[in-house]
């Protein structure tokens, strides 16, 4: 799918807010839980799994996840002075459905069904994408396909610099990437219900997502490290 | 520096004859041609192999005696009196035995039950019984019929052969019938015709091929094929002249092919087969009254799948049907003899044995054993034995110097004191041993039986052992026949010096068209990247690597059988996520600020950017369209799609959306065409005649097709002819005449100056090779509107959509993408279009109704073609646009090569827009060869991975010609205009 790699090179602002290690890793604990809550929730309370019944699933993981998105990304705004809390908050939210869309049209766009009974497994599935990737890029401004526009706008950098960025993008990349490798298991004829339209790709944006946390961590910790050696 | 041009071309020859002779010996090698002994089975048969004393005459004996005296003779020899004189052979194609015996010992669904009442009753009451016998993959009817009639199984190319019906040449019962002087008669399909030519006294034969199409979704035309067949029934049964009947009824594999197994036509086919059954069977029981023994035998060439394809080897395929009515037997209720599963080579033998004709040479069927009830045990085991020894001969035959041990050839008794033993060892020790304890058994039975001590175990111990030795041999027998693996693990023992039958000849064939393969391959990638080294030299970025990462990830999928047969998923998926790839590199690559504005209003509509954004979005969807338009594969064939919504809308949707689609593809090839430049004579002209190839394929569209009686009458068929000789006129005219007479219509309208003594030829190379380019464009797709079914018309026109929206995208300089990406990208395209247009990996999908368009005589090599024409359509359309392709980018050499000579910029135009397909085709054909060697003992060696073969090898051969064909124009344009150029030069400085 789309993988956004800021190519685009630019100045880093001086505003950049620097987050800590720490900062970091309770950031990606609470995304991360944002993740798991939900599902627990749904296979304890609500008996739901993935398999059993995907769109209601998907529709808890996304309420929670977007909520819980919102609130910890808005709270890292690039120039606080020209973005409110509240502001961010309004633009995450309005991000959602944008972003839904566009994962969606991609999605059909790679061969996901499109049919009257796939209508709301699907709808489900965008939004639970868009809250996994344009969310969290949103907060800081930055639309998912139209980098150039966002760019525009907000006139913030696109390229992947600072911490900050490695732990906003990796993670969205991630769950693309992971969306992507997870839709492979489909045309098999293994004839198993999580085969199913968007079970797979589901799973495959979850693992995507959580490994590319960790990974966004390293990043974070590692440039940490660059920048006290550089001081 | 590089490379020269003859250098290139020389080199990139040697590789292609390298290749293509590599894969002639792997296939030579690898398919194994049928080890058939030749020759008919004769008096000889009757005695034990090794002491025949008709051994040497046997042919001039067999040959010599009139009918009636050998009929006797074989009577005489074999101890059996022929237990029928007269047999009716009703095949009903592709009708599943499970809709008559039921599946695991399960009667069959209650409406099943109740279409079939008589034949019900007839197994209920024990007038019949009921097999599923088990059909040999490919169950395609030709191979099945060959297979029912000799009970030899075939190799896997006999189905590339299915199309190319054949007199059956190999021994047969049908021969050895007609040899005996008996009568035949045959109504049904003409594949029997064609299988036994000469052989039948009178025929009424009807074709599969116009009515079996899928063009007919006509409820009549599965009904009028039966209704063809029965129509001379009841003259013929009240006739007395004949002995063996054929009746091939096609209309149930139609109604299969139409709805599957759950069609409504079903149950009155089923109904109507009944009522045949009936009317023969009280037809026989008549003519029994006036001393006639007549059997009627019912079998199915193959079952079904659940939506009605055939050709796999699940067991919803191989589950055909054999059925014997009038068998003098009362034994059997219905619950014991439902589940009996025998082989369809099966058949073969028993009939034989039950008429009292030898059995064929190359069988490697058992008899069935309850059809023979009647006879006393002596007798019985006189059959076992009669089939023990043909068996045996095959063996020695296929085992050269294999002797189990002499016996006595006038049937005395050996001593009693040799005892049956265990049997194991290496396959021909035991295949002997076991004819050994069968023999001995069978001897000793004899002489207690002159002794007067008859014994039922000692008889039953003797059929005990008959039939292991035989189902050992049949069983071996036809593994060495259908399975490469035995011959090929073999032949690796061979090497090490264990196994003195092996072959040696497959292993060194095999290996050296691999190592061909390869060499070939790393040739060809060779030059590749020494020609893009030189022509585009860059930075590795995102897109190239996912581009080889394609071919990687494709080369891998290959080796899992569930991918294979699904592989238009993988093509799609890859196809999409590059044109998302390109979506972004494309926007990325937008000035700022453009996006917003092309969003908004699309106010800066001169922009180049915006169309080149659109003409993605135009890509995307219709590659989704593509996707959707065919489900395809084999898993999931059956989920609803595009192409079964509209067929469920009627045919008159259909049409008009096929005509519609038609009108589009002629107005977008014209416009591509005005858009180029209309006011020049010489575009007038090819668009005149383009526009008239167009209309005459509009008018056999509208006049002709959707109908299948008017599809096949003599008029369509002349117009197809004019149609293909016109459009063959056409493109051939235009690139012969274009580079003589177009015009620098550019030179005038373009400011830039040219300085160069190479603009003057490669202005007008561009402009003849896209009008050139888009000729051969829009000629291939109007012959395939004509060729293809109806329901793929709009996948052309979509197809053509694609070509020119990504020429489009190409053609902007604002892209700097690589040239082997873009090349490779077309390649890709073709290939997804290929399965767009719903083919897939197994032959069942290859249409065979449109190889017929246009011919009015069976012709084996113009039907190849033009099936080869309909199944390659769109690789072959996405190469031919390589033409146009190449115009689009020869602007780029404008500037860039200023005093080049000819053979540097042809190799620099041509180089890369023949080499990427050569190179991504020879990757996927050497790796496939691999995995097709590595799969050799896989399961589905020769469900999936062999066809899948074939199709690669096809699509190399297109490969090969389109590619061809480009260089061939392209050089042709070059050379032309470089001489006119000389001319015009010479002819300036005479006159200065």
């Amino acid at each position: 799918m789309k993988e956004e790699k800021k190519q685009k090179k630019k100045e880093p602002k001086t505003t950049t807010p620097s987050v800590s290690p720490p900062q970091a890793f309770l950031v990606h604990l609470v995304c991360g839980l944002g993740l798991a809550a939900p599902l627990w929730v749904a296979h304890n309370l609500f008996s739901l799994t993935l398999v059993s019944d995907p769109s209601s699933t998907l529709r808890l993981i996304w309420v929670v996840k977007t909520v819980v998105m919102i609130l910890v990304y808005s709270s890292f705004r690039q120039n606080p002075e020209q973005c409110s809390y509240s502001r961010a908050v309004g633009r995450g939210i309005l991000a959602l459905p944008v972003g839904a869309l566009v994962s969606a049209l991609g999605a059909m766009a790679l061969g996901a069904p499109v049919g009257s009974q796939y209508l709301a497994k699907t709808i489900n599935w965008s939004l639970f994408m868009s809250s996994l990737t344009v969310i969290c890029a949103r907060g800081f401004c930055i639309w998912l396909i139209m980098d150039r526009l966002a760019t525009d706008i907000c006139t913030y950098q696109v390229r992947p610099n600072g911490a900050l960025e490695y732990m906003i993008c990796i993670p969205a990349h991630g769950a693309i990437i992971g969306g992507w490798l997870g839709a492979w298991p489909m045309p098999l004829d293994w004839e198993r219900p999580w085969q199913e339209w968007p079970i797979c790709v589901t799973y495959g944006a979850i693992m995507g997502y959580l490994v590319s946390t960790i990974a966004s961590f390293g990043f974070v910790v590692a440039h940490r490290r660059h920048r006290l050696k550089g001081d | 520096m590089g490379l020269t041009c003859h250098k290139l071309t020389l080199l990139t020859l040697g590789a292609l004859t390298i290749q293509i002779l590599g894969l002639s010996l792997f296939v030579l090698g690898f398919f194994p041609v049928k080890p058939a002994l030749s020759g008919v089975s004769g008096p000889e048969s009757f005695q034990a192999p090794g002491c025949d004393s008709f051994e040497n005459s046997s042919d001039s004996v067999s040959q010599d005696l009139p009918p009636h005296r050998l009929k006797s003779l074989y009577q005489e020899l074999s101890g059996i009196p022929p237990l029928f004189d007269r047999l009716i052979l009703m095949v009903i194609d592709g009708l599943p035995a499970e809709f008559v015996l039921g599946k695991d010992g399960q009667p069959p669904r209650k409406d099943l039950m109740e279409a079939m009442p008589y034949t019900q009753s007839l197994l209920s009451k024990g007038n019949a019984i009921g097999y599923h016998a088990k059909a040999a993959p490919p169950t395609v009817t030709m191979p099945r019929l060959k297979a029912m009639v000799s009970g030899a199984i075939g190799g896997f190319l006999d189905v590339a052969f299915n199309f190319n019906t054949q007199a059956l040449l190999d021994d047969n019962l049908l021969g050895q019938l007609f040899r005996i002087g008996w009568k035949m008669v045959m109504l049904g399909d003409e594949t029997w015709l064609k299988l036994f030519p000469g052989l039948f006294m009178r025929h009424d034969g009807v074709s599969s091929f116009y009515v079996g199409s899928p063009l007919a979704f006509d409820v009549k035309d599965t009904v009028q094929v039966d209704q063809n067949v029965s129509r001379h029934l009841d003259e013929e049964l009240s006739r007395d002249d004949w002995n063996l009947l054929i009746l091939h009824y096609l209309g149930l594999d139609h109604v299969g092919h139409i709805g599957g197994r759950n069609s409504f036509l079903m149950i009155p086919k089923l109904m109507e087969m009944d009522e045949v059954v009936k009317t023969i069977h009280l037809n026989a029981l008549q003519s029994q009254e006036n001393g006639r023994q007549t059997l009627l035998v019912v079998v199915s060439d193959h079952g079904m799948t659940e939506n009605g394809n055939h050709g796999g080897s699940s067991y919803e395929e191989t589950d055909s049907l054999a059925l014997f009515i009038g068998l003098k037997n009362g034994m059997s209720n219905y619950a014991s003899t439902a589940h009996y599963s025998v082989n369809q080579v099966d058949i073969a033998p028993t009939l034989a044995l039950l008429l009292g004709v030898p059995v064929p040479k190359n069988n490697v069927g058992v008899v069935i054993s309850k059809t023979f009830g009647s006879l006393k045990d002596e007798k019985w085991l006189r059959v076992l034995e009669l089939n023990a020894w043909q068996l045996l001969r095959l063996v020695q035959a296929q085992l050269p110097g294999l002797s189990c041990g002499s016996f006595p050839c006038d049937g005395s008794t050996i001593d009693l004191g040799s005892r049956s033993e265990e049997c194991n060892g290496s396959p021909e020790k035991v295949l002997c041993c076991l004819y050994r304890n069968a023999a001995l058994l069978h001897s000793a039975w004899k002489s207690i039986k002159v002794s007067r001590s008859t014994s039922g175990n000692d008889y039953s111990n003797t059929v005990a052992a008959y039939y292991q030795f035989m189902e050992t041999a049949s069983e071996w027998l036809s593994r060495r026949v259908t399975d490469v693996c035995i011959s090929f693990s073999t032949s690796i023992d061979f090497t090490i010096g264990n196994d003195y039958f092996a072959l040696q000849k497959p292993v060194g064939l095999l290996a050296f068209g691999v190592v061909a393969m390869v060499l070939s391959c790393l040739v060809l990638l060779g030059l590749l990247n020494c020609i893009s080294g030189e022509v585009c030299p860059g930075r590795w970025c995102l897109d190239d690597a996912f581009i080889l990462g394609t071919v990687m990830i494709l080369v891998m999928s290959m080796g899992s059988s569930s991918m294979v047969e699904e592989e238009q998923y993988i093509w799609h998926f890859f196809l999409s996520t590059s044109y998302l790839l390109l979506l972004r590199r494309t926007v990325q690559s937008l000035p700022a600020g453009s996006v917003l504005s092309s969003f908004k209003l699309f106010k800066r509509q001169k922009e180049r950017s915006d169309f080149r954004v659109l003409s993605i979005f135009l890509l995307l969807i219709a590659g989704r369209i593509l996707r959707g338009w065919h489900q395809g594969g084999v898993n999931w064939t059956h989920l609803p799609d595009i192409s079964k919504w509209l067929e469920q809308a009627g045919n008159d949707t259909v049409r008009s959306i096929q005509v519609a689609s038609g009108i589009l593809v002629i107005c977008l090839g014209l416009f591509a065409l005005v858009l180029f430049g209309s006011r020049r004579n010489i575009i007038q002209m090819v668009g005149f005649c383009l526009l008239n190839c167009g209309l005459l394929v509009l008018w056999h569209i509208v006049e002709y097709q959707g109908n299948a009686i008017a599809s096949s009458s003599s008029g369509a068929t002349l117009l197809a002819q004019r149609i293909y000789v016109i459009l063959g006129i056409t493109s051939g005219g235009i690139v012969l005449a274009l580079p003589w007479f177009i015009t620098d219509g550019m030179k005038s309208s373009n400011s830039r100056r040219v300085d160069s003594q190479n603009n003057f030829v490669l202005l007008p190379f561009r402009d003849s090779s896209y009008v050139i380019g888009l000729a051969y464009v829009l000629c291939w797709c109007l012959l395939q509107l004509l060729l293809q079914q109806p329901i793929n018309s709009v996948p052309i026109f979509l197809l053509l959509i694609q070509i020119l929206a990504i020429l489009l995208l190409f053609s902007s300089c604002g892209l700097q993408f690589k040239e082997w990406v873009e090349v490779a990208l077309l390649y890709y395209m073709g290939m997804a279009g290929h399965f767009a247009l719903g083919n897939s990996n197994t032959l069942a999908t290859v249409d065979v109704a449109g190889a017929f368009i246009g011919l009015s005589s069976h012709s084996t090599l113009l039907s190849g073609i033009l099936m080869f024409i309909i199944t390659y359509a769109s690789p072959m359309l996405f190469l031919l646009s390589m033409v146009m392709y190449v115009s689009v980018k020869s602007t780029a050499y404008l500037a860039a090569e200023k005093n080049a000579d000819s053979g540097h910029l042809l190799k620099v135009m041509l180089g890369l827009p023949c080499l990427v397909p050569l190179g991504l085709n020879s990757i996927l054909l050497t790796a496939y060869t691999i995995v097709l060697l590595l799969m050799r003992n896989h399961l589905f060696v020769w469900s999936v991975f062999s066809p899948k073969y074939l199709y690669v090898c096809a699509a190399s051969v297109c490969t090969y010609i389109g590619v061809l064909a480009v260089a061939a124009t392209e050089v042709y344009a070059y050379f032309i205009l470089v001489l006119r150029r000389k001319i015009s030069v010479s002819v300036s400085n005479g006159v200065g």
